[in-house]
C-alpha cells in the first residue's frame, strides 16, 4: 500500500486535479460573493497543498502560479500577489512533504494550520486589509478552522485520487 | 529554480500591473477565464432565486407594482422640472457668455450579477460588457448616488470598484460649503474623507457630492452623507467618515454612465438582453421628455 501511495503518478489523476480546482474555485467564489467572512480558509490553496504532498513528481509551482493569478482576479488584489503568496506557501511545502505524507492526518492538520497562519500573515503584510473588532478574531482564527477542514479534505480527495489511479 | 521563476515572474507582474496600463487587458483575459467559474458559483444563488420567486405572493406583486407606478409617476414629474430647469441654465449661460456647459451623459441599464463584500476589494458584477460599448473609468450609479467605476471589462460582463473598496478614491465637495476633499474607501461599509482641515465649518449630516476634478466622475452627483467627525490631537486634518448614499449591495438594477456625450444621443444598439425593454423605455422617456420641453419653450 505504501509504495503504491509514493509511486502514484499527477499524469495518473490529471483530470481530477483539474476539476477539483475548478471546484475549489468555484467554493472560492461562493465564499467571496455575499457576506463573506474572513474565517473561511481559501479552498484552492488547500487543494493544491494536498495535492502537492500526494504527487510527489511535479512541484505544483505552475499551477501555484496560474491559480494565484486567478485568484487575484477573483479578488480583485495586484496581478502576481496571490500568484507570489501560493508560490512561497507551496514551496515550503515542498520543502517538507516526504516528511509530511508520512505524518498521521491530526499532525498533518496541524502543519496545515501553521502554513495558513503564514499564509494569513504573509496576506496581512501585503494588502493590510483594514478589519473591524469582529473580523480581527475571525481572520486570525481560520488556521484553526484549517485543522477541522483537512481530515475532510484528505479523506474525500484520497479516495477519489486512488479511485481515478485505480481506474 | 521553478520556484525562482514564480518568484521574479509575480514580481515583475505585480510591478507592472501597479506602474503600468498593460495588465488591463490581460487582466481582462483572466476575468473571461473566470467567467463560467463565477457562473457556476452563483447558480445555487439562482435557483434559490427561482423557485422563491415563483411562489411569491401575488398580492405582494400587485402592491410592488402600485408602488412603482406611483414612483414613475413622481420621477417623470421631477424630470419634466428639470428638462426646464436644464434649458434655463443653458439660456442663462449662453446669455452670460459663460463656456460651461451642464455635463450630460447617455445612460444605460445593467444588472448586478453577483457583488464582493471583502475586506480587500468590494466590487460589483455587471451583465453589460464590450458587447455593449462599455468601457473602463464610466461611471455607475444607481437611484441615489454614485456607486463606483467600471474597471474591468469582458465581452459580456463587466466589473465596478465600489467607493467603499480601500484602493478606491473619489474627488468629492461638501454640496453646503463648496469644501474639496478625497473620499477614499475603507474595505467596509464606510468611507473615509481626507484633507479636510480642522479649521474646516464641516458637519454631520453634510452631502458629499463628486466635485469633476480628475475627470473621470461627472460633477454634481450625491455621493456620501458624513456620519462622525472626530479631531485626533496632533493631526492638522479632520478624521471625517461618510456612509455612502447609493445602496451598494441592495441596488439590482444600476445606470452606467457614459462621458462627455451628447444629451440626445441615446439611439444604441442595445442587443438583445432582460435590459433591454427597460433601456429603451428610459431612452425613450428621457428623449420624450426633452422635446416636450423644447417644443414648449
Amino acid at each position: 500500500m505504501s509504495t503504491k501511495l509514493l509511486s502514484l503518478k499527477a499524469s495518473q489523476a490529471r483530470w481530477v486535479i483539474l476539476i477539483s480546482y475548478i471546484i475549489a474555485l468555484a467554493l472560492d467564489t461562493v465564499a467571496l460573493f455575499g457576506h463573506s467572512s474572513p474565517i473561511i480558509p481559501p479552498l484552492t490553496l488547500f487543494f493544491l497543498l494536498y495535492w502537492c504532498a500526494h504527487f510527489l513528481d511535479r512541484t505544483h509551482l505552475f499551477s501555484a502560479f496560474i491559480l494565484g493569478l486567478l485568484a487575484d482576479t477573483l479578488y480583485q488584489t495586484p496581478l502576481g500577489s496571490h500568484a507570489l503568496l501560493f508560490s512561497i506557501i507551496t514551496f515550503l511545502m515542498i520543502r517538507h512533504r516526504l516528511r509530511f505524507k508520512g505524518y498521521p492526518v491530526w499532525q498533518q492538520a496541524f502543519f496545515i494550520s501553521l502554513y495558513m497562519m503564514c499564509y494569513q500573515l504573509l496576506n496581512y503584510l501585503f494588502f493590510s486589509p483594514i478589519l473591524n473588532s469582529n473580523d480581527v478574531v475571525q481572520y486570525w482564527t481560520m488556521p484553526a478552522l484549517s485543522i477541522l477542514l483537512w481530515p475532510m479534505l484528505a479523506y474525500s480527495l484520497g479516495k477519489i485520487s486512488h479511485t481515478a489511479a485505480d481506474d | 529554480m521553478h520556484f525562482v521563476i514564480a518568484f521574479t515572474l509575480a514580481i515583475v507582474l505585480m510591478v507592472a500591473d501597479h506602474y503600468g496600463q498593460l495588465m488591463g487587458s490581460f487582466r481582462g483575459v483572466l476575468l473571461t477565464t473566470i467567467s463560467p467559474i463565477e457562473r457556476i458559483a452563483t447558480l445555487p444563488k439562482q435557483f434559490y432565486q427561482l423557485t422563491t420567486t415563483d411562489f411569491t405572493n401575488i398580492d405582494t406583486l400587485k402592491l410592488e407594482n402600485q408602488r412603482l407606478k406611483t414612483e414613475l409617476l413622481l420621477v417623470k414629474a421631477k424630470q419634466q422640472q428639470f428638462s426646464n430647469l436644464q434649458l434655463e441654465v443653458s439660456r442663462l449661460e449662453s446669455l452670460l457668455g459663460t463656456a460651461g456647459r451642464i455635463n450630460t451623459q447617455s445612460l444605460q441599464i445593467a444588472t448586478v450579477t453577483y457583488y464582493s463584500k471583502n475586506p480587500l476589494s468590494q466590487y460589483l458584477t455587471l451583465n453589460k460588457g464590450q458587447l455593449n460599448n462599455v468601457i473602463e473609468q464610466q461611471t455607475v450609479i444607481d437611484s441615489k448616488g454614485i456607486m463606483g467605476q467600471i474597471i474591468n471589462t469582458t465581452p459580456t460582463h463587466s466589473r465596478v470598484l465600489l467607493i467603499t473598496d480601500p484602493d478606491h478614491q473619489i474627488p468629492v465637495r461638501i454640496q453646503r460649503t463648496g469644501q474639496r476633499g478625497i473620499l477614499s474607501g475603507t474595505g467596509h461599509e464606510t468611507t473615509q474623507l481626507g484633507f479636510i482641515p480642522k479649521n474646516s465649518l464641516v458637519e454631520i449630516g453634510d452631502l458629499l457630492e463628486s466635485s469633476g476634478l480628475g475627470g473621470v466622475f461627472p460633477a454634481g452627483y450625491p455621493v456620501a452623507v458624513i456620519t462622525q467627525i472626530e479631531n485626533k490631537g496632533g493631526n492638522p486634518y479632520l478624521d471625517v467618515t461618510a456612509t455612502p448614499i447609493a445602496d451598494l449591495f441592495q441596488s439590482h438594477k444600476v445606470l452606467i454612465l457614459s462621458q462627455a456625450t451628447p444629451y440626445l444621443n441615446f439611439d444604441e444598439d442595445l442587443g438583445k438582453d432582460p435590459d433591454e425593454d427597460l433601456n429603451g423605455n428610459l431612452n425613450d422617456h428621457i428623449n420624450k421628455d426633452l422635446t416636450e420641453s423644447l417644443n414648449v419653450n
